[in-house]
């Protein structure tokens, strides 16, 4: 870090957010916005969660989802089935859910890129089916009534509570992902990002790295998930194993930005908010489907590297004095270059335009 | 035990519903096999064309199949307008993921305008030969499901031919096997690319046709035909038409048969599990698959 300034500026600003997480069930107007922070905080714990998979490894999954309707569900049948306290059972579901991603990470991993989407889609797909379809068990479609842990509560508290131990899990999720960050691990799990080959070559045992993350990253979920079921208290397959769910979390993971600490959180805070907001302003009509795809789309085509860069990037031109660190180019940049000076070899007169987030990294040093 | 009427027409609509995986599955390959791309909105294109062939039997009074006249220009169009103008403008390192989210954004984008003006309500075709059936050793085989099946054997005969036999298919499996020695050879690949979505996209409005006739159909049907097309192109290894083919006809028919002791819903798990499967124990599929190792 070359100076103070960079140093203090990136505590200072969590300090507020933290300050701002804190003090909204205080300043919220109503119960009903209170709980729509709720919503918004369970995405930005779910998005976090998901960027541990996403982030570090640049493995895709559109399946966390499923991974947190199963921890809701697992939750929600040791609450009801076998008796357990309600927070011995949502760490039990955790677990379990943990132990569920070791298998589901072996063969969806085994192989790159396409297939592993299309693996996390198939979850979520098969475990709708088999929730719906095992009536006996998990209720089908009617739902699974999950027992509220403190039943005394009024629902403004429930909300606050429920705020608390959300923010509480987005603190640890956060932590954690700041400590692999740093770890030899997670430089082993960025090296499988940037090329996986040349880091399998180098000695990084790329199978069980990603496999490790993947089983960490869905024992996030599933506590985020279960967490739900105890708060909400309700669950229905539909909503539980939806494919929009795992899309809300890619959404907003990439529109804040996959690379950074805060990224998902900033990214769940905008989309969180967005959906709350199309809630009320569509309804129940399917705009709100057309409006996550536009967005979605926008965010892929335009920033795919997420709004935090790009903000970190004005700011570096604003002052170029600093421009001390060194930047490696990635692979993406690499094969960029190469896919750009092969367009202007053609120089065809379709040679397209560089997208908003393109122009930003040179090598500097 | 099941009679062997019933077990020989489970056999026959397997057959028949395979022909039409085939087709949508030979569409994913085309996909994949030219730019490393799994289109999501492959099934909602399917369910648009559904959409088209209901809306013209019921608001213009046409037989659902010369909606096709329209819709496979239309889609081929599209096709081509999605590659150009969307895909080749994604970054090549992450292409194969940022390319699924895209098509996914592109597959909400379907559903979500499909609801709006044709709203949830689950529709079907009335037509006038839509019940006729014939019996064959004691099989109740649907004239639908016949033409439906007929369809999907035109237009993946019709694939064939052009792949194989004309200048454009040659220039188009000259891409799809190297697209840096086709551009030697001074193939222009990017055009190629466009027209192969092009055609891909066909085959989704020639299968939405073919379901449309004997299939109800809603804004969100599109989930239920992604799974079981995804599990094809993988079991059949990405990226490998006759693989495709032949894991669509061989899980067509396991789903048909196993809705005898399990019931549909249960039937439809034999594809997920074909999927896990074959990543557990193939990776690279277990016909051809020459491209998914790389991935």
């Amino acid at each position: 870090m070359p100076n103070v300034s960079r140093r203090w500026f990136p505590l200072g600003a969590v300090a507020v957010l933290a300050a701002a997480i804190l003090a909204f069930p205080s300043l919220a107007p109503n119960p009903y916005i209170l709980s729509s922070g709720v919503v918004v905080l369970n995405y930005a714990v779910l998005a976090t969660s998901w960027n541990f998979v996403g982030g570090f490894t640049g493995y895709i999954s559109l399946g966390h989802g499923a991974l947190a309707g199963l921890g809701g569900y697992a939750t929600g049948l040791l609450v009801t089935k076998a008796d357990l306290p309600s927070f011995v059972a949502l760490i039990v579901a955790a677990l379990l859910v943990a132990v569920l991603a070791v298998p589901l990470g072996l063969a969806a991993l085994r192989v790159r890129g396409a297939s592993f989407v299309i693996v996390s889609i198939a979850l979520v797909l098969i475990l709708l089916l088999v929730f719906q379809s095992w009536a006996s068990l998990t209720g089908g479609s009617r739902g699974l009534v999950v027992p509220r842990p403190f039943p005394g509560l009024l629902r403004p508290e429930h909300h606050r509570v429920f705020f608390y131990l959300y923010a509480a899990l987005l603190a640890i999720a956060v932590l954690t992902w700041w400590l692999l960050d740093r770890s030899r691990f997670g430089l082993g799990l960025k090296a499988i990002r940037e090329d996986e080959d040349k880091a399998e070559a180098l000695g990084t045992p790329t199978y069980a790295y990603k496999l490790i993350v993947f089983v960490l990253s869905a024992a996030f979920t599933a506590l985020s998930g279960g967490l739900y079921a105890l708060w909400f208290g309700d669950l229905d397959p539909v909503f539980q194993f939806s494919v929009l769910t795992g899309s809300y979390l890619v959404l907003m993971a990439l529109l804040g930005g996959v690379r950074t600490l805060f990224g998902p959180l900033v990214g769940a805070l905008i989309v969180g908010t967005a959906l709350e907001y199309f809630k009320t302003e569509f309804g129940s009509t399917p705009l709100h489907l057309v409006a996550t795809g536009v967005l979605l789309a926008v965010v892929v085509l335009v920033m795919p590297d997420g709004v935090l860069p790009a903000i970190a990037a004005g700011w570096r031109r604003l002052r170029p004095g600093e421009q001390s660190s060194i930047r490696e180019m990635t692979a993406a940049d690499l094969a960029e270059q190469r896919h750009r000076s092969r367009q202007d070899d053609r120089s065809g007169p379709q040679g397209d335009q560089p997208a908003a987030g393109e122009t930003r990294e040179e090598v500097r040093g | 035990m099941p009679s062997g009427g019933l077990l020989l027409q489970s056999i026959i609509l397997g057959l028949l519903l395979g022909g039409l995986y085939a087709l949508l599955a030979a569409g994913l390959t085309l996909y994949f096999g030219i730019m490393r791309v799994v289109m999501i909105a492959h099934s909602a294109f399917l369910i648009l064309a559904a959409y088209l062939a209901w809306w013209s039997n019921e608001r213009l009074g046409v037989d659902p199949l010369l909606s096709l006249l329209v819709t496979v220009p239309l889609f081929f169009g599209a096709g081509v307008l999605l590659q150009r103008m969307l895909l080749s403008r994604l970054r090549a390192a992450t292409l194969t993921m940022m390319s699924v989210l895209l098509t996914f954004a592109i597959a909400l984008i379907i559903e979500g305008l499909l609801g709006y003006a044709f709203s949830g309500t689950q529709r079907r075709i009335q037509l006038g030969y839509g019940s006729a059936s014939f019996g064959l050793f004691g099989a109740r085989i649907a004239v639908v499901k016949l033409i439906a099946f007929g369809l999907a054997v035109l237009a993946l005969g019709s694939l064939y031919l052009l792949m194989k036999r004309t200048s454009f298919g040659w220039a188009l499996r000259a891409t799809i096997q190297h697209q840096d020695a086709a551009r030697l050879v001074g193939i222009d690949t990017e055009r190629i690319a466009g027209f192969g979505f092009g055609l891909g996209l066909a085959t989704a409005a020639v299968g939405g046709t073919a379901l449309s006739l004997d299939t109800t159909i809603y804004p969100s049907l599109h989930w239920h035909w992604i799974g079981p097309l995804m599990a094809i192109i993988v079991v059949g290894g990405l990226g490998s038409v006759p693989g495709a083919a032949a894991a669509a006809m061989l899980l067509g028919l396991g789903q048909s048969l196993l809705q005898i002791p399990m019931g549909t819903t249960w039937a439809q798990t034999v594809f997920y599990v074909a999927l896990f499967a074959t990543l557990a124990f193939r990776p690279q599929g277990f016909f051809g698959g020459r491209l998914a190792q790389r991935f």
